[in-house]
């Protein structure tokens, strides 16, 4: 998933939009988000202060939460962020695990606390998401340990890029299998995986999580189904303790977590943009020297250093003199048009029809002998 | 520059200055045709022994003569994985925009990573010794860019890893 922000960007127009409508009107909107996140918007032209804001987003792990709607704890930490702005209302529309009733009357009155409030609303699936990740860690059941160490849960953030989160004594471990569909992103990411292992052992980042990466799967996930094991990429672990769960860091790690895929793509793409600029620059150095190269000058090569916006490259190659020169000509020409002959339309068919000139058989003419 | 690599780019540059009187000379297979006779090889008198030049294993360059035409074929180092996809990178990248060198061949010959091909017109519409130049700086440039590059990927993962350790604290 490519969006850092809790906040999702489509849903924040949408309410800032009802928010700043001058004239009410119904509103019923739809919007799917990364595919499987669906949000309905509704509000009425009679009620325009309350807005019906509805989610269905897919559980993280559906081997762990319940079947229909979200877990108490889930609900419970939506209504404590959300009581001065929103209830919930029971139960949810048909086809949505959530349906929120919005009292935009109730949101502050300075337009920076509205806004503030407005992307709080809109980063409704991350409360959630943060909160059935937190409600996992902490409430594993302990059927599942064995020799002091759980079964690993696999979360589904994005349906392809399943991750595991094992509970053991001390630690929360979680692990990343990295798949890439390209060769050379396996390369760029490496290289930020190595660098995340060498940064998190060094000392400034004593308090960070540990970090470690392994082109096989690790121990923990022995007996995981075969489909999840193979990768291109290798494994990334992060190694939880209590300190980075504690209080408000909470919510600050899970979302990090959620979005560790993310980053990594992130940086991948960007890689490769710098890298593509990288070569460009080195590319108009080097035609630079072949076109010094030519004998009678580069001057009619120049287009191929730089083939592109060809128009504008013309335009703004134009000098002050030549501009001023070419006025000059166009006022030379209106002062010829000016100066000649009148000319009336039609008149010259008109001499040829009337002032014909009879035309004389040649004397050399070739006549037919019979 | 490194020692061994100016006594490499040195050798090439004295091979391809030997190399490189190069004259306007007919196919003898078709007639009213004019094709580099490096690249078709089908009369083995206009062909001059191939130079080969080492700097190690992984970087060599080949200089191919004929009497019209010359290529010069090279192999870039490439030390890791990371270098090995930069330097395939920037050659495909570069092997794209041939157009723009006139003398780069948009596919390097089997064994090399890239390859030029300079005819007996190129040397009539540029300067001689400004084209062997441009050969020479070609190579310096490319193993330049290469180990730029990598430390420029590296440097960046090292900020983002940092950043994102920061989260956490």
């Amino acid at each position: 998933m490519a969006c850092f922000k809790r906040a999702s960007p489509a849903l924040v127009a949408i309410l800032n939009k009802l928010d700043s409508a001058e004239k009410p009107t119904d509103t019923d909107h739809n919007l799917y988000e990364f595919g499987s996140v669906r949000y309905h918007v509704q509000a009425s032209a009679s009620d325009p202060e309350i807005i019906y804001l509805s989610i269905s987003t897919p559980p993280l792990s559906p081997e762990v939460l319940l079947r229909n709607g979200l877990p108490d704890c889930t609900l419970q930490d939506i209504r404590r962020g959300y009581c001065d702005i929103a209830d919930i209302v029971e139960p949810p529309k048909e086809g949505f695990v959530l349906t929120l009733r919005l009292d935009f009357a109730k949101l502050p009155h300075s337009r920076e606390d509205r806004i503030k409030a407005i992307s709080k609303i809109s980063s409704l699936q991350a409360v959630i998401l943060s909160s059935q990740l937190k409600d996992m860690l902490w409430n594993l059941g302990s059927q599942d340990m064995a020799y002091g160490m759980c079964k690993p849960i696999k979360l589904v953030y994005h349906p392809r890029e399943p991750f595991f989160v094992i509970r053991m004594p001390e630690k929360l471990k979680a692990i990343f299998p990295m798949r890439f569909k390209d060769n050379s992103d396996v390369i760029l990411a490496t290289s930020l995986f190595q660098e995340l292992m060498d940064m998190g052992h060094s000392a400034a980042f004593t308090k960070a999580p540990r970090c470690t990466w392994s082109p096989i799967p690790p121990p923990e996930l022995r007996g995981e189904p075969f489909e999840y094991l193979t990768t291109n990429g290798g494994f990334v672990s992060f190694d939880i303790l209590s300190h980075h769960v504690k209080g408000a860091k909470v919510d600050r790690t899970v979302w990090i977590l959620l979005n560790f895929y993310a980053h990594v793509k992130y940086y991948v793409k960007c890689t490769r943009g710098f890298i593509q600029i990288k070569m460009r620059q080195r590319l108009e150095s080097l035609v630079e020297v072949m076109q010094n190269a030519r004998i009678r000058g580069g001057g009619d090569d120049k287009k191929l250093q730089n083939p592109g916006c060809k128009r504008v490259k013309k335009w703004m190659s134009f000098s002050k003199s030549k501009i001023l020169k070419r006025r000059c000509s166009a006022i030379a020409n209106q002062i010829k048009r000016m100066r000649a002959r009148i000319r009336i339309k039609g008149l010259d068919r008109f001499r040829r029809k009337w002032f014909r000139v009879p035309k004389f058989p040649s004397l050399k003419k070739y006549t037919k002998l019979e | 520059m490194a020692n061994t690599l100016r006594l490499y780019l040195t050798c090439i540059r004295n091979t391809l200055e030997a190399a490189m009187c190069l004259q306007n000379f007919p196919c003898q297979e078709v007639e009213r045709h004019n094709k580099p006779e490096v690249e078709l090889k089908t009369s083995p008198e206009l062909l001059l022994n191939p130079v080969l030049i080492c700097r190690n294993e992984a970087e060599k360059c080949l200089i191919e003569t004929s009497i019209n035409s010359i290529r010069i074929s090279m192999k870039v180092k490439q030390a890791d994985e990371l270098e090995n996809i930069l330097a395939k990178k920037f050659l495909r990248f570069l092997s794209m925009r041939a157009e723009a060198f006139q003398v780069l061949r948009r596919k390097p010959v089997q064994g090399y990573d890239i390859s030029f091909l300079i005819t007996n017109y190129h040397c009539e519409d540029m300067h001689k010794h400004k084209l062997i130049d441009f050969i020479v700086q070609f190579m310096e440039d490319i193993d330049k860019e290469i180990s730029e590059l990598k430390l420029s990927v590296n440097t960046r993962g090292r900020l983002v890893a940092t950043e994102f350790l920061k989260q956490f604290i």
